[in-house]
């Protein structure tokens, strides 16, 4: 493994990542972005942009799925990832949260939140203290511990996903669509935990959503991806605040909603990945 | 009085000859779990597997060390299938898996006969197929002393493997990856090793089936076939639930002797061989999903 400064304020740094599944089809075609360490960073776009593709790209999953990145090059703290497994990416700290939860069905909640600490050895006394604090930032899992896992809601399956992944002591989780089929009070919940695990337990998180509204709320930068390039990047306040984002993905627009890329040609740059800072500009 | 006491010595005998089904059906039910691929190759790896003990037995080794180096060797195939079929075949579809594990078989049983030849083996486990003298005395059933080992060792057996999976750090990292290994690779839980614990684990109860069916009929290529019994066992069960193996060994085992005692002799005898398989289409028709066929849960 190729060690690189260790230290950098970037805990994770993609360059120009292209991929492809089964060496024909092409899913991300440019995409770079960097998650300063300690933050919050949304990768956000619709349906097919390439927001899972890239966390997989990031935790090694995808050769599981005949997907290989092809050009570029990702860095996580001071590693450069290469024919790494998952196994050993959650060894160096890093766990992803799949897309639609995928919680173990058969097993009991507390038995699902154990799973997450196999890459650890730990003492049994030291494990009741990992359950402990994990059930202190989710209380509701507390509730149902013993219950099975494919018998509970979604808003609890999804808690249960992220406390699993926490169980790993990651420095780092990539979390995919934490919000998706859940009812806004249960999204809010869900962020507040998240927010609070960032802040108290210093974990950086990349975490792909559609809901652009409250990803970026919670969040402190992010990019924009549409069909495998980055379109638009920034702190999570600039793209609140900015019209094109406001008008096609914040629904505050008169007009019916565009593709981003119409927006970008009809202002002659489509070519341009448009950083609306400089804070974030490599 | 002596009619009702035969037939209680009849089930008795079915029962204890089930668990044995119950037992191969297991080293299926485990595979399936993990990587949800039928294996064709258990019938082959029984066969194998009490081959290379009884070889190692003329070879001049005790009992128990050949026993434990027989485990070490099936412990080396599943790793070596793990290594060499199953990881370059992960993210194929479960029909190549399946085709893999028939070819598995063929390689198994060419690489057993050409280590060990094909004359039939006797294996002595010092055992004998007669009635034990204290069940005579105090039940008045006749119960054949090699069927009740069989029958105790293979209960023993599926106890410790399910309490290895309930209890150890392994059989949960099993049981998770049997729900979803995607999922279970996302959080560390390293699929290869799981792999080879259940190949493993498949390897030892094909072990001990095939010595408690080759002490009474021989160590014979026919193995392979009465491995195969497990299949109606598992139709009858459910692929991917233990306790379903084990209660179908059961059933099978005591229908086959009971319809083989009580109606055999209409059908002119020996209908053992294809009676099990009977029952499973009827289960087929009326219960596709076995007795204890899971229902997929899922919620959004
Ligand atoms: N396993 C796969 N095999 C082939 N193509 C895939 C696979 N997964 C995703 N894709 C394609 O890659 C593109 C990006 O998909 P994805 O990363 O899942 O998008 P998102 O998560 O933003 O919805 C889509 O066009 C999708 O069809
Ligand atoms: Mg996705």
């Amino acid at each position: 493994m190729n060690k690189v400064n260790n230290n950098s304020e970037d805990i994770l740094k993609i360059e120009n990542i292209e991929v492809m599944y089964d060496s024909v089809i092409s899913a991300l075609h440019d995409v770079s972005l960097s998650v300063p360490r300690g933050k919050i960073v949304a990768l956000l776009g619709g349906n097919g942009a390439g927001k899972s593709t890239t966390l997989k790209a990031i935790s090694t999953m995808l050769a599981s799925e005949r997907g290989k990145v092809t050009k570029g090059k990702i860095t996580y703290d001071g590693t450069i990832i290469s024919n790494q497994n998952p196994t050993e990416m959650v060894g160096l700290g890093m766990v992803q949260v799949l897309e639609g939860r995928r919680c173990f069905g058969h097993l009991t909640v507390e038995e699902n939140i154990i799973t997450g600490a196999y890459s650890r050895k730990l003492t049994n006394s030291e494990m009741k203290n990992e359950l402990e604090k994990i059930y202190s930032y989710f209380n509701r899992l507390k509730d149902r511990r013993k219950s099975q896992a494919g018998f509970t809601s979604g808003g609890e399956q999804q808690m249960l996903a992220v406390a699993r992944a926490m169980m790993a002591k990651p420095k780092m989780l990539l979390l995919d669509e934490p919000s998706m089929g859940l009812a806004p009070q249960l999204v809010a919940e869900i962020f507040k935990i998240v927010k609070e695990l960032n802040t108290k337990e210093g974990v950086s998180i990349l975490l792909a959503e559609q809901n652009t509204n409250i990803a970026l709320r919670n969040s402190d930068y992010g990019y924009i991806i549409e069909t495998g390039n980055v379109m638009l990047k920034g702190t999570a306040e600039e793209l609140l605040d900015n019209d094109e984002v406001k008008e096609l993905y914040l629904g505050i627009s008169k007009e019916g909603r565009k593709n981003f890329r119409d927006v970008l040609r009809e202002e002659g740059n489509s070519k341009e990945i448009k950083s609306l800072s400089k804070t974030t500009n490599s | 009085m002596t009619e009702f006491l035969f037939f209680i010595e009849v089930v008795v005998a079915g029962l204890l000859a089930g668990t044995m089904y119950s037992l191969v059906a297991l080293g299926f039910v485990l595979i399936y779990k993990a990587s949800s691929t039928f294996n064709f190759a258990q019938g082959a790896m029984v066969f194998f597997a009490v081959l290379a003990f009884v070889g190692f037995m003329e070879l001049g080794l005790p009992f128990f060390v050949a026993f434990i180096v027989t485990i070490l060797l099936m412990g080396l195939v599943g790793y070596c299938t793990e290594r060499m079929v199953l990881k370059p075949l992960m993210n194929q579809s479960e029909d190549t898996l399946l085709m893999a594990t028939i070819g598995l078989g063929f390689v198994l049983e060419g690489l057993a006969q050409a280590a060990w030849g094909v004359e039939v083996r006797r294996l002595d486990l010092g055992i004998g197929d007669f009635p034990i003298q204290w069940i005579i005395d105090t039940f008045g059933l006749f119960v054949s002393a090699l069927d009740l080992t069989a029958g105790l060792v293979a209960a023993f057996l599926i106890i410790g493997l399910s309490l290895l999976f309930k209890y150890t750090k392994m059989g949960l990292g099993l049981r998770a990856v049997a729900d979803d290994p995607g999922a279970a690779s996302s959080i560390g839980i390293p699929l290869n090793n799981i792999m080879l614990l259940v190949w493993t684990a498949a390897g030892v109860v094909a072990l001990v089936a095939g010595m408690m069916w080759g002490a009474r009929a021989g160590v014979q290529f026919a193995l392979v076939d009465l491995a195969l019994k497990a299949l109606p066992v598992l139709i009858i069960g459910g692929f991917s639930s233990i306790p379903g193996a084990i209660i179908g060994g059961l059933i099978i085992g005591a229908s086959e002797k009971v319809l083989e005692v009580y109606i055999g002799p209409y059908f002119g005898g020996a209908i053992e061989g294809w009676a099990p398989y009977v029952l499973a289409i009827f289960f087929l028709l009326y219960r596709p999903e076995g007795l204890f066929g899971e229902k997929i849960i899922r919620r959004v």
